[in-house]
């Protein structure tokens, strides 16, 4: 994917009027760095009891860039407002996907977020795999031999090739035990 | 820091499940320790000055008992690898930590830490003591300590670190606090982004680590005027420590060092206590390792479990007062 | 000349070449794979070296970090996951080369700008050493202020369509590179009490979350693309081409070695200062970004300048430039060494002997490249149905890896989110990472110059290099307003 000019999915059967990609981000930015400079900053940045000079405040980089950040996006709203970008044709593969492909996705990046140490490397590279797997339809066996082959090889590789230590997974430690 | 998430996420079953193998776990521990690799944990990132130290003593302290297999869980300090450690749990009989001043340094300034530093583990072994410098420019006006305490009096003048919370740090604050004196914290990132300030001249002294500024004295670019130790350096003959070069100022009691000690869970098995101990003596007084200490300017830890402990009360006392001092405690 | 012969006789052993090409081998390989760095690769070999001889061990470890360097560069071409900061700024043209079927002359222009800046490094380290370590020394906090001051322009450059939106990813950059515990007062930021955030965010799981994980997001939000065989057969890089890249690519050595010459700065602003600058000297500028090789040459040619000119103020003033450089001085160090004007003095064969290897360990890496190329670019070639997931599995134990936690995945799954979000929406996630990386380096050195001057002002100004380098900021932002002035206009033409 390249970083060009991209339109929003739901954007793209419309014509880009006033409400398009870069007047509404420029809306969503400068309402969320209004709340970080006026809400965030004062109560999540402490100030400590002495302070030099002003330019030496912990809240200084913050808050210059969060006025950046507001200036800008104000800026980039007014542009949006004015003058439209050009639209362009979203790619055809953007429309009709399968639900489930998505969701699928979304299980496989839960499963590596959330149950990594229990699961263990193995075992949640297994089953984010054949999800993910899945998701795209594969259907030839073979390929679902990777699935164990991928994640136990580079497991191994990792742990005792590279020295790096992964987790064995909670899980199956206190299962074996019983 | 994952016990957090996974509290929230473990289903009442696994808890029970976990605490089923915890007692299996105990049943089947009749036999002598070690039963298992030891886990040695540094609580900083691979390739530093901890990480080095304490790969070389596992590769001697694995001669000697069982295969120790090194960690690197660095974070917030040392606090999040040290935090993990006080909560115990399956391996911690088999789980040490190289502790360093940011074990008691750590715990004065970073808020409400979860553990207590020292009610929540058992004191192995000192192991390894870096002393610290104080070093000046050679542009810098002062030779002495008295000279540069007066100096300091008359106007305000800058010490680097290489962090805040740092023993290097720390070691400025002690003397800015004992001596009455008003200087400015430069802190840098890491002592090697440091040092050009201080070898131009940018900042006016440093408490620095001795192998970092060992070089830079013999070749004539640093002054030192003083070692932070309670007693002189064989590696800087000539050097007095800070205690004699500061009397009449109120450095009588200033003493710092980088130290490096191994600490485990507070339940750690006593069997398994003694046998390090034993273990650390021999590899303390191998040839490998008395060849080692110099490369670093360092010297071999002296203190040994409760001695240990008694030091870390001590040095914890000592940097609780200097955070507030410095208003640092959060 | 019986220096020589003594020179000879310490560099002349098998160990020494076995050890420059395993240490290269291994460099690439591990930066080649996601998540895993030429730092943790060289930290980890380290032990490795306890028990070899001083030369043998310091030439492994330099080995390493010359092919981790190129080793992060495959990837990036590859599949969008850099391997090293620094080749996210390879990424840029590299990626879209791939996707165009380019892969293999991708891969060659990254191999031979690496290569021919590494050499212009090293021979700048053996013979200019002395001379670059003197301006390194005269880096005070101004000095470093107005030289980051000067690398914040080139966020224009690298803002693909929109320099507005690249700003405001710069600025989020910034905003987030301040998560943790201030570096002066100590105080808590944007850290909600999360132990995690307090030593900043890590910069592993942001990197390839921005980079890599948006693709896979990507990828599956989309219906699958009928797979095309691309890269194995891809054209290579013909002489011709990459003597019409050799201005770009010397240019980009030289911005390195001095880059490279002041600790600290590190190789990332090298390479996007060096791709800043070779896109506005192009006469095809506004194919950079959408697979230029010159872009990937100018990038990787930054980026490798580095590699041999931070050894110079490691060994000859004992300061280390970067992480790396700290293990390798580490390694000095164990083995009784201390870099510095000492070392010159004391051991000055052994210097020599170091020299020769690292000058080998060059052209090791033009063979192990190649071999490289040959076996990774296999990887284009697998369809993405199947590449992708490993990708991703490889990420994950990756973020893992870094720090031995779970919070490291959800924080790299979190910037995979953001990517996705940039992407689709047009902004660049090339702003965002000089913000990250910038932001802190900008504050440090402002705030450490506030505190040694005690609030005198006019210590900005204090010197020729504080000057030189304003005029540079003044004229590279000049350059971009007016460049953006005429763009406008010939937009508003069309």
């Amino acid at each position: 994917m390249e970083n060009s000019e991209q339109i929003f999915v739901e954007s793209s059967e419309s014509q880009c009027g006033r409400w398009n990609p870069n007047s509404i981000l420029g809306g969503v930015f400068s309402i969320l760095a209004l709340c970080f400079l006026y809400y965030v900053v004062p109560t999540h940045i402490e100030l400590p009891y002495h302070m030099q000079h002003p330019l030496l405040s912990p809240q200084f980089l913050p808050q210059l860039a969060g006025w950046m950040v507001l200036v800008l996006s104000l800026l980039l709203m007014i542009d949006g407002l004015l003058k439209p970008p050009k639209r362009e044709a979203a790619d055809e593969y953007r429309r009709g996907v399968p639900v489930l492909r998505q969701v699928l996705m979304l299980v496989a990046g839960i499963l590596y977020a959330v149950f990594f140490e229990q699961l263990g490397a193995i075992g949640s590279g297994v089953l984010a795999t054949a999800l993910l797997f899945l998701a795209s339809g594969l259907r030839s066996v073979w390929v679902y031999a990777l699935v164990i082959v991928f994640p136990v090889v580079v497991t191994l590789l990792f742990i005792h090739v590279l020295n790096v230590p992964l987790p064995a997974g909670t899980l199956w430690e206190s299962l074996s035990l019983i | 820091m994952i016990k957090l998430m996974k509290s929230r996420v473990k289903s009442k079953i696994m808890w029970t499940l976990a605490a089923a193998s915890l007692t299996c776990g105990g049943l089947a521990q009749a036999d002598e320790w070690p039963t298992d690799n030891i886990r040695l944990v540094v609580p900083y990132s691979a390739g530093g000055t901890t990480d080095l130290l304490t790969r070389k003593v596992a590769d001697l302290l694995q001669k000697e008992l069982t295969t120790v297999v090194v960690e690197n869980r660095p974070g917030a300090g040392s606090t999040v690898a040290t935090g993990q450690l006080a909560r115990g749990g399956r391996g911690s009989d088999h789980m040490l930590l190289m502790a360093s001043p940011g074990h008691t340094i750590g715990a004065s300034i970073y808020p409400n830490l979860r553990y207590d530093p020292v009610e929540d583990f058992t004191f192995v072994r000192n192991v390894i003591n870096i002393p610290n410098v104080m070093v000046v420019p050679v542009v810098s006006p002062y030779n002495t300590v008295a000279e540069f305490i007066e100096g300091a009096r008359e106007k305000e003048l800058s010490f680097s670190s290489s962090g805040i919370g740092s023993s290097i740090h720390m070691s400025g604050e002690l003397f800015k606090s004992m001596t009455k004196t008003n200087m400015v914290h430069v802190p840098f990132r890491g002592s090697g982004e440091a040092l050009p300030a201080l070898l131009s001249g940018d900042v006016d002294v440093s408490f620095e680590n001795m192998p970092t500024v060992y070089p830079h004295i013999k070749s004539g670019k640093l002054k030192a005027l003083a070692v932070t130790t309670a007693e002189a350096s064989e590696f800087l003959p000539g050097v007095p420590t800070i205690r004699e070069a500061g009397k009449g100022y109120g450095l009588e009691d200033f003493e710092t060092s980088a130290w490096f000690g191994l600490i485990a869970h507070k339940s750690f098995p006593e069997e398994g206590i003694d046998k390090l101990q034993a273990a650390l003596d021999k590899v303390m007084a191998s040839e490998e390792f008395k060849n080692f200490l110099p490369q670093f300017g360092a010297e071999a830890g002296r203190v040994s479990g409760d001695e240990f402990r008694q030091f870390i009360e001590s040095e914890l006392q000592k940097w609780s007062a200097v955070a507030e001092d410095a208003n640092l405690k959060r | 000349m019986e220096n020589f012969s003594e020179v000879m006789a310490l560099f002349l052993s098998v160990d020494n070449f076995l050890a420059i090409a395993a240490g290269v081998l291994v460099g690439v390989v591990v930066g080649a794979i996601p998540g895993l760095t030429a730092t943790m690769a060289v930290a980890l070999a380290l032990p490795f070296t306890f028990s070899m001889e001083p030369v043998t061990a310091i030439l492994l470890l330099v080995g390493i970090y010359k092919g981790g360097m190129y080793g992060g560069s495959i990837t990036a071409i590859l599949i969008r996951t850099p391997g090293s900061p620094a080749s996210a700024c390879t990424l840029l043209d590299g990626y879209p080369m791939a996707q165009q079927g380019n892969a293999k002359k991708a891969l060659k222009t990254a191999l031979y700008s690496s290569v021919v800046a590494d050499m212009i490094s090293n021979l700048a380290l053996i013979f200019f050493a002395s001379y670059l370590a003197k301006i390194a020394l005269n880096f005070g906090p101004p000095e470093y202020f107005w030289l980051i001051c000067f690398s914040l322009t080139i966020i224009v450059s690298v803002s693909g369509s929109s320099v507005i939106k690249g700003l405001i990813a710069a600025s989020l950059g910034i905003i987030l590179s301040t998560v943790g515990l201030d570096a002066v007062y100590g105080t808590q930021r944007l850290t909600f009490d999360n132990y995690n955030l307090m030593d900043r965010i890590s910069f592993i799981p942001l990197l390839i979350g921005l980079f890599a994980i948006p693709e896979i997001i990507d990828f599956y939000m989309t219906r699958v693309a009928p797979h095309v065989r691309t890269a194995v057969a891809g054209a290579s890089l013909s002489w011709k081409e990459f003597k019409g890249m050799l201005k770009t690519v010397v240019r980009g050595s030289f911005i390195g070695v001095i880059i490279g010459a002041i600790p600290g700065t590190g190789a990332t602003t090298a390479a996007f200062i060096s791709y800043s600058e070779a896109k506005r000297t192009s006469p095809r500028k506004d194919n950079f970004g959408k697979g230029e090789p010159e872009g990937v040459a100018a990038a990787e040619a930054g980026n490798n300048g580095v590699a041999g000119a931070t050894l110079i103020p490691l060994l000859s003033l004992g300061i280390p430039g970067d992480v790396i450089t700290a293990i390798i001085l580490g390694a000095f160090m164990i083995h009784g060494l201390t870099p510095g004007p000492v070392l010159f003095q004391e051991n000055l064969t052994l210097v020599y002997a170091l020299f020769c290897g690292i000058m080998i360990s060059s052209f090791v890496l033009v063979f192990v490249g190649n071999a490289a190329i040959r076996y990774f670019s296999i990887i284009a070639d697998i369809p993405k149905t199947i590449l992708l997931p490993i990708v991703l599995m490889f990420c994950i134990y990756g973020a893992y890896a870094v720090n031995n936690s779970t919070f490291d995945i959800g924080l790299m799954l979190a910037f995979g989110v953001l990517g996705f979000v940039f992407n689709r929406t047009g902004m660049a996630a090339a702003p965002f990472l000089i913000g990250f990386i910038l932001g802190p380096m900008f504050e440090d050195n402002l705030r450490r110059t506030m505190l040694i001057s005690k609030g005198d002002l006019s210590i900005f100004f204090r010197g020729p290099i504080t000057w030189v380098f304003v005029l540079l900021t003044v004229a590279s932002l000049a350059f971009a307003i007016r460049r953006y002035w005429v763009t406008r206009k010939e937009e508003a033409l069309a």
